[in-house]
């Protein structure tokens, strides 16, 4: 019997590490190479880890919703399963105890002693955070800074080129407070967030279900965000008609280029337009440096509903795009989105999110924050309304907005400025033409 | 008499001076111990004095080759004293171990002169021509280096039979030199003393010099340029014996099965370095020790016994001088409570041979293996380069090895003039995780060696100005600036 070790191999830039969401395989299936073994889920994506060879599953390591290491061994095959059994060499018999004896035991073992005094045991087991790994990318200084903040340097995904590990991924990994290494499985759970248990009443007729995979990722960001941000959200309505009318008119040119157009786009720009104008809406807070940092670039975030739940694309640089181009890029990362391909890195870097939650319903709503973000846009359905105009009884179509800000750092007359300004923009679409670069 | 210190090192080589140093800058009682002089092995018989050799052999051998093309001509015959260029060769050491020394003093490091026995894990005698004396300390730091290793037949006499010591201190060029081992150091004062007019002959026990030292392709330069001056390389060639009759040697040595003879004035064995852990009694107060002689040591260069740290050649591979120093940073801090690990990405590593050669990070069968399978290979000659055609040293390359999908820079192979020099900045560039653009995109001085970096950047990414590369076809893909700078 040749027994093999199954690693999780490398599933995506600058990803270490993925929840385990299920198993698609059991102990006793015969696999074949390449077969999809388990579901994974890393940042926001959900991923199938294929099987490097065949064989047939003898043990698997882990359970649903354990944290997996890349390169820890997820399962053990048996490689010979699938043709004539081979005598096995002696050899081999003999080398078993030997890893066997090393190899960790399945469940991390607990670092709780390692921010103790030092029990050296020459063996380099005993210093915490761990040496970073040589294939970690981050600048020696980096490496330095995460360690005088017990950050586990080879925990992060970095968000740099290439998956770069920046001094603002460890300040952050440091604000969360994933820090404190008494138990290996990191979760993003702040501190101080209370967990109570539900007391079911006795006799009800209730279902239990993990909650895992994206659906755990969204409760705790969404929580994050809430625990974090103070909350505040003004609305207003626009009228919108001559947009329409434009819109009408640039529909078929976009058709020519093979993109549909939408409202989306133009929002876009407008928002981008006032933005430049509110540079605080385009912010973050370093809580940990207690500094709030400008961005000069403009990365904006759409929510998409997916059948798995909430995910955000990101459109890198949109204000150095045109509406066609944001057109056909929106069409295809919410298609992408939709199918769960998108890669992680194109639901990062957001500097501020547009929910389009109109589509589906509601006149209004109160988006919650995409932290670290401080605001967040939403644009809801057109109705068409009686208005007066020159004394005459007139019909226009109206599109209601709400924004969603931090009240750390954006003041209630300042988010009134601002949602005037972009109004300004959407009732009078010539203008975008003014703001264009 | 018990002198009491915090911070005692073993040892005063380019590991224990620096440790020692900044112990004292972090405001402890230090003293450091040292049996021969201070400096060690680097300063003294090892790096320092084979560079000022190496350096005077180079200027004879242009002043020899290259002066009369230059326009140069000299009159009468170039002549080497050796008697005279020991004396300068020990001016260049006394000046770099005296200036240890007053570092330290400066510093307020006690100096002890003396052999070392550990007595317990707090406390060492110090045996010197003034006595013996006992110093009791908080924290130790082992740094008490290597030796050459011998060989069975061959007992190192210094005057038939040399170690690297005792090469470096010949007062006359011997006429014929067999020189057992191609490794590093056989290498470095075979390619000198061959340029000193002496007949060298190289045994190799592998099928090539310098195997698994450096980039194959880097090897083959050297091996080429040895072989074109004159130095006589024999490859499987096992050392058996030699005898000695009157002034002259006969080494014996088996090759194919078949035994050969050679007649020489002087063997030099150069077959490796052990570290010293037999020594000052470091097993006899339990450190733990591994199969292969070296003080085994965590992360943070602690030993099995806590308020013990061991850096440098006896704490493991690679046996180098500026790895040494930066655990002898290290550790200190470690002693002062900060938290520290030694996780540096790589150790540049450089043999000074003709030409040299430098290299930083993995080679290609190393990125292989460490999961980089698809990769970007480059190399950039010095003959294109406008600095190195005037020095008229023109012989080598900078290969530059990078992940093929993120560009990353893995490894720089470098064999030519100045290696030693340039890979400083691969260094840089491995830790900080640079990619090959950002190399090719800073601005390079002209006319200096230092182009063949950028140079070699662009041939990496397909296209170097300075060589003929394949145009950019409209199917180059450009993984350029990523999604946000």
């Amino acid at each position: 019997m040749a027994k093999q070790d199954i690693k999780l191999p490398e599933i995506g830039e600058g990803v270490t590490e993925g929840e385990l969401v299920d198993w698609l395989v059991q102990v006793g299936d015969t696999i074949e190479a390449d077969q999809a073994i388990a579901e994974l889920m890393t940042d926001k994506a959900t991923v199938e880890v294929p099987a490097p060879t065949g064989g047939k599953v003898l043990e698997l390591k882990f359970n649903s919703g354990d944290v997996i290491e890349v390169e820890s061994v997820m399962m053990v095959i048996d490689t010979d399963a699938a043709g004539a059994t081979t005598p096995a060499p002696t050899k081999e018999e003999k080398s078993e105890p030997a890893p066997a004896a090393q190899a960790p035991a399945s469940p991390p073992q607990p670092m709780a002693a390692a921010t103790s005094t030092p029990q050296t045991s020459g063996t380099g087991m005993d210093v915490y955070p761990p040496a970073a790994d040589i294939k970690v990318l981050a600048t020696p200084a980096t490496r330095r800074l995460a360690r005088e903040l017990s950050v586990d340097i080879n925990q992060i995904s970095g968000t740099g080129l290439a998956g770069r590990v920046t001094r603002d991924d460890v300040l952050a990994k440091s604000k969360t407070g994933s820090t404190s290494a008494t138990t290996a499985a990191p979760t993003l759970q702040s501190p101080g967030i209370p967990r109570p248990a539900y007391q079911s009443p006795g006799g009800a007729v209730e279902e239990r279900v993990a909650l895992k995979g994206i659906r755990k990722k969204i409760a705790e960001n969404m929580q994050m965000a809430k625990h974090v941000i103070p909350h505040f959200t003004l609305m207003d309505e626009a009228n919108i008609t001559d947009l329409i009318e434009l819109r009408k008119t640039l529909k078929p040119l976009a058709e020519q280029y093979g993109t549909k157009i939408t409202y989306l786009p133009f929002v876009m720009k407008a928002l981008i337009a006032t933005v430049r104008e509110f540079p605080m809406f385009n912010a973050s807070i370093d809580d940990a440096a207690q500094e709030i940092v400008y961005k000069k670039y403009f990365n904006v975030g759409f929510a998409a509903d997916t059948p798995n739940g909430l995910l955000v694309p990101v459109i890198k640089d949109a204000d150095q795009k045109t509406i066609l181009q944001l057109s056909q890029e929106i069409v295809d990362l919410a298609t992408r989105a939709r199918d769960g391909k998108l890669a992680l890195d194109e639901m990062r870097g957001a500097t501020f999110t547009i929910t389009n939650i109109g589509s589906v319903g509601g006149n209004y709503a109160t988006p919650i924050i995409n932290h670290p973000e401080v605001a967040i846009f939403g644009m809801y359905k057109i109705q068409e309304r009686p208005i007066v105009k020159d004394g005459e009884l007139d019909v226009a179509s109206f599109m209601n907005y709400t924004v969603t800000c931090d009240h750390r750092l954006i003041d209630g007359a300042v988010a009134a400025r601002f949602l005037a300004a972009f109004i300004k923009r959407m009732e009078n679409p010539g203008v975008l033409m003014m703001d264009m670069m | 008499m018990s002198q009491s210190y915090d911070v005692i090192v073993v040892g005063s080589g380019p590991g224990g001076y620096v440790a020692a140093i900044r112990s004292a800058q972090l405001g402890f009682k230090t003293a450091v111990i040292e049996r021969e002089k201070v400096g060690g092995v680097c300063l003294n018989v090892g790096c320092i004095p084979s560079k000022a050799m190496i350096g005077a052999a180079h200027f004879l051998h242009k002043l020899e080759h290259d002066s009369k093309e230059m326009g140069i001509k000299v009159k009468g015959d170039v002549d080497v004293d050796m008697e005279q260029m020991q004396k300068w060769k020990q001016g260049v050491c006394d000046k770099m171990s005296g200036g240890v020394n007053q570092l330290l003093k400066g510093n307020k490091v006690t100096i002890v002169q003396g052999d070392a026995t550990f007595k317990t894990t707090t406390s060492i005698e110090v045996k010197s021509s003034k006595g013996t004396e006992t110093l009791t300390t908080k924290y130790f730091v082992v740094a008490t280096g290597s030796r050459p290793i011998e060989i069975p037949g061959f007992k190192f006499d210094e005057k038939d039979v040399l170690s690297s010591t005792g090469a470096l201190a010949q007062d006359e060029v011997p006429k014929k030199m067999v020189v057992i081992g191609g490794g590093y150091i056989g290498l470095e004062i075979s390619s000198f003393m061959q340029k000193f007019g002496a007949e060298v002959h190289v045994l190799e026990a592998q099928d090539g010099l310098l195997t698994g030292m450096a980039d194959p392709e880097c090897i083959q330069v050297v091996q080429r340029k040895l072989k074109k001056s004159g130095v006589n390389l024999h490859f499987g060639a096992k050392a058996k014996s030699f005898k000695k009759s009157g002034k002259s040697l006969e080494v014996t040595f088996e090759k194919g099965g078949k035994e050969e003879k050679i007649k020489t004035d002087k063997i030099l064995v150069t077959v490796g370095r052990k570290p010293n852990s037999d020594q000052a009694n470091l097993k006899g107060i339990g450190l733990a020790i591994d199969e292969r002689g070296f003080v085994k040591v965590n992360e943070q260069r602690r030993t099995n016994i806590p308020n013990i740290f061991a850096i440098g050649d006896i704490a493991g591979q690679p046996m180098l001088a500026h790895k040494a120093s930066h655990e002898g940073v290290l550790v200190a801090e470690v002693i002062a409570g900060k938290n520290r690990v030694y996780d540096a990405k790589t150790v540049p590593a450089v043999i000074f041979v003709d030409p040299e050669i430098a290299s930083a990070g993995w080679t290609e069968a190393e990125c292989k293996a460490n999961g980089h399978s698809d990769l970007k290979v480059a190399k950039f000659p010095f003959g294109a380069n406008g600095k190195a055609v005037s020095m008229m040293e023109t012989d080598g390359f900078v290969k530059m090895i990078a992940d093929a999908k993120t560009h990353v820079l893995l490894g720089v192979h470098i064999v030519g003039p100045e290696a030693s020099n340039l890979i400083s900045e691969a260094v840089l560039a491995i830790e900080m995780g640079a990619r090959l653009e950002d190399i090719a995109l800073s601005i390079h001085p002209h006319p200096t060696l230092g182009e063949t970096m950028m140079e070699a950047a662009e041939a990496t990414l397909g296209h170097a100005i300075h060589i003929i590369q394949k145009p950019l076809g409209s199917a180059t893909k450009r993984n350029g600036s990523g999604a946000r700078a």
